[in-house]
């Protein structure tokens, strides 16, 4: 049996026996999302078999400047070329974000562990995405698309700071316009262009709410974690259980495989126990400055 | 509408939602239903708040006009969410613009008679006042988060 043909687990463990050298991915498209935002479809070296689930990362490591930890963007039933979004924040993400077609970069990856989307069948999934939060939700709402007769109500709330901000705006629409999912958009700063909501993405609970059933809610967050602390309290006042509030999670991840501690987080690794956590797990965390 | 209607409309409605029966029929008697088709205003800057509007269906936005800058969408009311709060407090005027964003279903409460009604039954007075504050409440959160600015880079780490 070829690698591409092997079932996803048996393809992440054949990638992981190795993820500490780089292997060398080509930059096969890029795209704008943003002012500051591109996305990268990367392709692996020719036979190399790649695999990965909603919600890892990949770090992305571009030659002679540095390494960082990037979500994988893009769809897990078409791995290949792997996306990346990327906001440029540093001297790493803009060298990432400067790179043309062609350019080859190191890939160690995939790492981390994923949404938990089968824990999410035959109930309602909230998914609550800030800023380039989106970026790490994509992939699992491309999962629940495609198996979308497994799950009840699909809701997805995000926010961005303005218009411009906001990322992948033809999927965006696309999604909108489905009859089988609920897509709720708000920015914290209009303009006179701008007809959707205004406000904190908390504010769109409350046309949201009636959207799932708390009692039968998975509720998948990432963003700033501000945002996320906010968030986890609108599902717990309306009865969503810790246990059904999962969390992405960022630190600074370095090694990918829990050896470095640099990631660490209470008693936990991001990188290997995360990124995705139940909030039930982490609460104890939240809020306290010295983690 | 009739004061029927406008009573159902305050039985669902989130602000006035399960006030008992005495109380839903004096608010009802300051209440009208008053429509508004997109780009009309509820409320304008400095202008005197006629009355508390609770939205029924539709959208409005609450905006700022800035000189140089135009107009700034600052928050948008849906559904559920009431619109001025400036009918509680002197000179009564309101501070921002709220502009019909589509067309928007209220129930108007005239605020100088909703004040007089809250005098004449102070428990009444004080449920709505507690309800105001609940609703102030969650403005100011979400507006702590907006200035924030949470979505800002924290750069690589």
């Amino acid at each position: 049996m070829s690698p591409q043909m092997l079932p996803v687990t048996e393809k992440m463990a054949w990638v992981a026996q190795d993820n500490l050298q780089p292997v060398p991915f080509r930059v096969v498209r890029r795209r704008r999302e943003t002012n500051d935002t591109w996305t990268l479809f990367l392709a692996p070296p020719e036979g190399f078999p790649y695999a990965f689930l909603p919600g890892q990362f990949n770090m992305l490591y571009v030659y002679g400047v540095g390494e960082v930890p990037i979500s994988i963007s893009g769809n897990p039933l078409l791995p290949i070329p792997v996306a990346h979004t990327i906001r440029r924040v540093g001297a790493v993400t803009h060298a990432l974000t400067s790179l043309k077609v062609g350019d080859i970069i190191g890939v160690r990856g995939p790492f981390g562990r994923p949404w938990p989307v089968e824990l999410a069948e035959e109930k309602d999934v909230v998914i609550v995405a800030g800023g380039i939060g989106l970026a790490p939700l994509r992939p699992a709402i491309y999962h629940l698309l495609e198996h979308r007769e497994r799950f009840g109500n699909v809701v997805l709330l995000y926010g961005a700071r303005t218009p411009s901000d906001l990322l992948y705006k033809r999927e965006l629409e696309q999604w909108r316009g489905r009859f089988d999912m609920e897509v709720l958009v708000t920015v914290d700063r209009g303009d006179e262009r701008w007809y959707g909501h205004v406000g904190v993405v908390t504010t769109l609970f409350t046309q949201a709410e009636r959207m799932f059933d708390p009692e039968k809610t998975v509720a998948f967050i990432c963003g700033p974690e501000v945002m996320i602390r906010f968030t986890v309290r609108e599902f717990l006042v309306r009865g969503v259980q810790e246990g059904d509030i999962f969390v992405s999670m960022e630190r600074n991840m370095k090694c990918g495989q829990g050896l470095c501690g640099h990631c660490q987080f209470g008693p936990f690794f991001v990188c290997k126990d995360g990124p995705v956590f139940s909030f039930a797990d982490v609460e104890p965390l939240f809020g306290l400055r010295e983690v | 509408m009739s004061k029927v209607d406008i009573l159902e409309l305050l039985r669902e409605h989130p602000f006035t939602h399960a006030l008992n029966e005495e109380w839903l029929q004096k608010l009802a008697s300051a209440g009208s239903i008053r429509v508004f088709q997109a780009g009309e205003f509820l409320l304008r800057e400095g202008r005197v708040v006629e009355a508390f509007y609770l939205i029924v269906s539709g959208y409005a936005s609450v905006e700022l006009y800035m000189p140089e800058r135009g107009v700034l969408r600052l928050q948008t009311l849906g559904p559920g969410d009431v619109a001025g709060w400036s009918w509680t407090t002197p000179p009564y005027k309101s501070t921002f613009d709220v502009r019909a964003v589509d067309e928007v279903t209220t129930v108007a409460l005239n605020s100088e008679r909703l004040r007089e009604i809250m005098k004449e039954d102070c428990a009444l007075g004080a449920r709505i006042l507690l309800r105001l504050l609940s609703v102030v409440a969650q403005r100011l959160n979400a507006t702590r988060l907006q200035l924030v600015d949470m979505y800002a880079s924290g750069g690589e780490r």
